[in-house]
C-alpha cells in the first residue's frame, strides 16, 4: 500500500494539499480534478520530489526518504517536462537511464519498440514533436520496470492511436503489486482501464472510488 | 515488458563516469558553454596584452626597485583573473541541461549517491577549464614573452591543483545557485569569497614559476600546502554537502 498521512503542501500562502491522508492500492489509479486541484503536488510528493510541509508518505510499509536509494529504484516520475535531454537523441537518452539503473542496451531498444518510436529512436529529442517526446519520456519512466509509476498528464498531445499504447503499455506493467498513478484531466481515458480514480478539488479529496473488481 | 537479461547494478563510478560523459557529449553538439569560455578568454588575454608595455618580461621579485610591482606578478595576476571569470561561465551553465526538460527529476531518482551527480558535473566542468587554459594558457605566454624554462610540469602540477579546488567550489555553488531565480548573480555573490584562498595561492605559484623559480621553491612554499589542502578540504566537503543542495 502507499499510505499518505495528513500531507500538507503549502506553497507562500497558497495551500496544495491540505491534510490530505490517503490509502492507495497496488493497480493503476487515476487522480482527477481541475487545474490547481493538487494533481501534480500529490504525484511529486509521492516521488520524493517535493518535500511535503507536513506528513509523511509510506511505500509498502516504509516512509518515504529519499536518501534511501533502493527506495528511490523502486520510483518513476514523468511530469509535465519529459525530463530528457534535448541535444540527445531518444536511444542516448534510454541508454544513459539504462545504464544507471543496470539495466542493459537491449532493454532499452525493446522499451523504444513497444512504445512505437523505433524508428525515430536516433532522433534529437529536441527535434520530436511534443506528442513524440511525451512517449519518450514514458518509454523512460517504465525503462526499469519501477514498482511505482507516477504519470502527471501522459496524454497530454497524444493522439487516441498513441495514447490506447500507452494504456496498453500501463496496463501490462501494471500488474501484480505495482503501483501505477496517473494524474489527468481527461479522465475518459483512464477510467476504462483504472483500478481506482481520485477526485480531488483544492488539495482535498472529494470521492475515492474503487472499481468493485479490484477490491480484495 | 519484461527481458530476460538480468540486471547488473553498475558501480559509482560507472554511473559517475555515464553521466560525466552525457554532459560532455552534450557540449560536443550544442557548444553552449566553451565557445563563449574560449571567445571570453581570448579576448581579455588579448585587452590585458595591450594593457601592458610591449616587451614586458617577468622578473624576479628581489630585481624589483622598492615601490613597484614586480611584473610576475601582475602576470599571474592576470591569467587566474581570466580563468576565474571563464570558469564562472561555466559553472553557470553546468545545471542548464537538467533545467531545459527538468531533467533533474529523473536524475534525482536514479539509484546513485548524490556524490555521484557532484562528481560527474565537476569532472565535466573540469574538462571544460582545461580545454579553455590548453588554448589560452600558451597565448598568454606567448603573448607577454614569459620564460617558463625547466618550470613546466610544475606550472602544470599547479594549474591542475588549482582547477581542482575552483571546480569543486564552482560546481557546489553552481547547484545552489541553480535552485533561485537570479542564478547567474547568485553564483558568483556564493562562490567568490569561498575561491579567494585557491586563487592567492595560484597567483602566488605561478607568480614564483613565471620569474623562473623551479618545482623544488615552489613545492617549500606555503601557498603549494594551502593550495593542497583547500583541494582536499573543499573536494570532500562540496561532495558530502551538494545532495542539501539538490535535494528537495
Amino acid at each position: 500500500m502507499i499510505e499518505l498521512s495528513a500531507i500538507r503542501v503549502v506553497y507562500g500562502r497558497t495551500w496544495a494539499l491540505r491534510d490530505m491522508s490517503l490509502l492507495i492500492r497496488p493497480g493503476v489509479t487515476g487522480i482527477f480534478g481541475q487545474n490547481g486541484a493538487g494533481k501534480s503536488t500529490l504525484l511529486r510528493v509521492c516521488a520524493g520530489l517535493l518535500r511535503p510541509t507536513a506528513g509523511t508518505v509510506t511505500i509498502d510499509g516504509r516512509v518515504l526518504n529519499m536518501k534511501d536509494e533502493d527506495q528511490r529504484r523502486l520510483l518513476s516520475y514523468a511530469g509535465h517536462e519529459t525530463g530528457l535531454y534535448n541535444h540527445l537523441t531518444v536511444v542516448e537518452n534510454l541508454e544513459l537511464f539504462a545504464r544507471l539503473y543496470g539495466e542493459s542496451e537491449e532493454r532499452a531498444h525493446e522499451v523504444l519498440k513497444r512504445i512505437g518510436l523505433s524508428d525515430r529512436g536516433n532522433d534529437i529529442v529536441g527535434n520530436l514533436s511534443a506528442g513524440l517526446k511525451r512517449r519518450a519520456a514514458v518509454a523512460r519512466a517504465v525503462l526499469h520496470e519501477p514498482k511505482v509509476l507516477l504519470l502527471d498528464e501522459p496524454y497530454a498531445n497524444l493522439d487516441d492511436e498513441a495514447a490506447d499504447l500507452l494504456n496498453a503499455i500501463v496496463s501490462e506493467w501494471s500488474g501484480g503489486d505495482r503501483y501505477c498513478l496517473i494524474a489527468t484531466h481527461g479522465a475518459k481515458r483512464v477510467k476504462s482501464f483504472a483500478d481506482a480514480g481520485i477526485i480531488l478539488k483544492g488539495g482535498t479529496v472529494v470521492s475515492y472510488r474503487i472499481r468493485e473488481s479490484a477490491e480484495v | 515488458m519484461s527481458v530476460a537479461i538480468p540486471r547488473r547494478e553498475p558501480s559509482f563510478l560507472s554511473k559517475t563516469w555515464s553521466l560525466a560523459r552525457k554532459d560532455i557529449r552534450i557540449e560536443l553538439r550544442s557548444r553552449d558553454t566553451l565557445p563563449p569560455m574560449l571567445a571570453f578568454s581570448l579576448v581579455v588575454v588579448l585587452l590585458m596584452a595591450f594593457s601592458l608595455p610591449s616587451g614586458t618580461i617577468a622578473v624576479l621579485p628581489r630585481s624589483v626597485p622598492v615601490g613597484t610591482v614586480p611584473s610576475n606578478d601582475v602576470l599571474a595576476g592576470f591569467l587566474w583573473v581570466t580563468v576565474l571569470f571563464a570558469g564562472l561561465v561555466a559553472f553557470a551553465r553546468t545545471f542548464e541541461n537538467e533545467r531545459e526538460a527538468a531533467a533533474m527529476d529523473p536524475l534525482l531518482l536514479v539509484p546513485l549517491d548524490r556524490s555521484g551527480l557532484f562528481l560527474a558535473k565537476a569532472l565535466a566542468n573540469l574538462v571544460y577549464i582545461l580545454t579553455v587554459q590548453v588554448f589560452i594558457v600558451p597565448t598568454f605566454l606567448l603573448l607577454f614573452q614569459v620564460k617558463v624554462g625547466e618550470g613546466w610540469p610544475a606550472l602544470i602540477l599547479v594549474i591542475f591543483l588549482a582547477d581542482l579546488g575552483f571546480v569543486a567550489v564552482g560546481t557546489l555553488f553552481a547547484a545552489l545557485a541553480a535552485q533561485t531565480t537570479s542564478r547567474e548573480l547568485m553564483l558568483p555573490i556564493l562562490a567568490l569569497p569561498m575561491l579567494v584562498p585557491v586563487f592567492i595561492a595560484a597567483v602566488e605559484l605561478c607568480s614564483d614559476l613565471f620569474a623562473g623559480q623551479g618545482f623544488g621553491q615552489i613545492a617549500e612554499r606555503g601557498w603549494f600546502g594551502i593550495l593542497v589542502g583547500f583541494d582536499a578540504i573543499f573536494a570532500i566537503v562540496a561532495a558530502i554537502t551538494f545532495e542539501f543542495a539538490i535535494d528537495p
